[in-house]
């Protein structure tokens, strides 16, 4: 007689969490499943994303990468080729994801103090050789996926090299992976703009970082190297220079844009996430210019905590520009020389923040510590 | 059934680019032609729901849009990559080929 495995029964999620958390490995493998099957689980990433940490991807403390090769087919994860700390193998698209996805590692842990994406050792898996013609790389809600670009059509006529040839494609992936497990950007209209802005800040942090290139060195490029040599254009996007990036009888101009003025009101895309995330991008930039030396020092920082503590799922351009300028107070002082140039940043792609007139620089030390000593009693407290 | 025009559209994926086309089954090379009225009929697509997205927790993917015209019937189905059924996945390849491939000189 057939027997039914009671995990397949009618078990209410939170309880399939919980044997998905603490269940034996078969039992986890059951629960997991018949979560991602069921109805209620639909839709709430936030769900997933709360057991995924300890079901989906055992927490090993530490750096753990696993590769794996769709070898052309749409299966995902695909067979596994190279897991943490295995030597080169003779595939680069396997060897430029295993490396991405570690300097992107690298960057979130030794510069933020964050453990992989879902800030608990989540082991990072990555799928190269996806499909054939896949001239796309994506997060699909628990890995990355990187396509070949247009291998399967003749040397003239291929517009996308394979899409692990650029460090920061790597980088953008793993943060659509850390944005769902902080802010929760809804990926639609301005939400999604900046979920893709915080993607490609982040992206190109990894690059500089790994180049260990300071803000004026940097190229500030997303996708350098993906388009063939038959476009006209350098990268993809450009965040020095929204809207620069490529102008191409095939692929059209780059339709970013770097002020409010310009923001593209349209459907496609989810709402032109990919398209008005130019915005965001540029006054990234400009704070970390105006800034210099090392973006992920200070810029990074103050978007990084405003991803993690203080973005919601439904923040707007006008939001991220309050929460970065509050956050870049908290980190650094009120009237600081970076929360002035946040506001500086914003204000040149058409957003104001911090409009009333930022109390002077503080003479007796940073933001935190002060914080911290009018918390004990050994400051004076604001304005007193 | 007899199709006679196809119109494409995909948006979104990493680099954002959108990509169309509109073909008229009687224009196309006669084996192409063929092989997609086929696909079509294996995919019995008339049939098929109006929105196949289930992309929810995903960034990058692409959006397509399909659009199938016959003397009779028209209709629209909007897809995303993962959650497109196999026999649309070919379609989808080779329509995205055909929107990309006539214009460079």
């Amino acid at each position: 007689m057939h027997q039914r495995h009671p995990i397949n029964c009618i078990v209410p999620p939170h309880v399939l969490k919980n044997i998905a958390t603490k269940g034996t490995t078969a039992q986890k493998e059951l629960a997991i499943e018949t979560l991602k099957r069921s109805e209620q689980m639909r839709g709430q990433r936030q769900a997933l994303a709360e057991f995924a940490t300890a079901a989906f991807r055992v927490a090993v403390g530490g750096k753990e990468r696993i590769l794996y090769d769709a070898k052309n087919g749409s299966s995902l994860p695909g067979t596994v080729v190279r897991k943490e700390g295995e030597p080169p193998t003779a595939d680069v698209a396997v060897n430029e994801a295993y490396d991405g996805s570690g300097y992107t590692y690298d960057l979130y842990n030794n510069i933020y103090q964050r453990n992989s994406i879902d800030g608990n050792g989540m082991r990072l898996d990555s799928t190269v050789h996806y499909r054939v013609g896949y001239d796309n790389a994506f997060w699909d809600g628990e890995q990355m996926v990187y396509g070949d670009g247009d291998e399967n059509l003749p040397p003239s006529e291929r517009i996308f090299n394979r899409f692990t040839i650029a460090v920061d494609v790597m980088g953008h992936e793993l943060t659509h992976g850390v944005t769902q497990y902080e802010a929760g950007l809804t990926y639609s209209q301005q939400p999604g703009a900046l979920n893709e802005s915080m993607s490609d800040v982040f992206g190109s942090l990894v690059k500089q970082y790994k180049l260990q290139q300071i803000a004026g060195e940097a190229d500030w490029l997303i996708g350098q190297g993906l388009l063939s040599e038959n476009v006209k254009g350098i990268a993809l996007r450009s965040m020095k220079a929204p809207g620069t990036a490529y102008d191409d009888p095939v692929l059209g101009k780059d339709p970013q844009p770097a002020h409010m003025k310009d923001y593209v009101n349209t459907v496609s895309d989810n709402g032109g996430v990919h398209i008005n995330s130019g915005i965001p991008n540029h006054a990234f930039y400009v704070v970390a210019t105006e800034l210099g030396g090392f973006a992920w020092e200070k810029a990074g920082q103050i978007w990084y905590v405003t991803l993690k503590d203080k973005l919601k799922a439904n923040s707007n351009f006008q939001n991220c520009g309050d929460l970065t300028y509050q956050a870049a107070g908290e980190i650094f002082g009120a009237g600081s020389i970076e929360q002035q140039a946040v506001q500086k940043g914003w204000a040149e792609v058409g957003i104001t923040v911090g409009s009333t007139t930022p109390p002077p620089p503080d003479t007796g030390g940073g933001g935190c510590l002060e914080a911290l000593l009018r918390l004990l009693g050994a400051a004076p407290a604001k304005g007193s | 059934m007899q199709v006679e025009r196809i119109k494409f559209e995909r948006t979104g994926g990493f680099a954002g680019i959108r990509i169309a086309t509109d073909l008229k089954l009687d224009d196309l090379p006669d084996e192409q032609a063929h092989t997609i009225s086929e696909l079509l009929d294996d995919l019995d697509f008339r049939e098929l729901p109006a929105s196949l997205v289930k992309e929810e927790g995903m960034a990058d993917q692409f959006t397509y849009t399909i659009t199938v015209e016959t003397k009779k019937w028209q209709h629209t189905v909007i897809t995303g990559d993962v959650s497109a059924p196999e026999k649309l996945q070919e379609l989808l390849q080779l329509l995205n080929r055909l929107a990309r491939t006539p214009k460079r000189q």
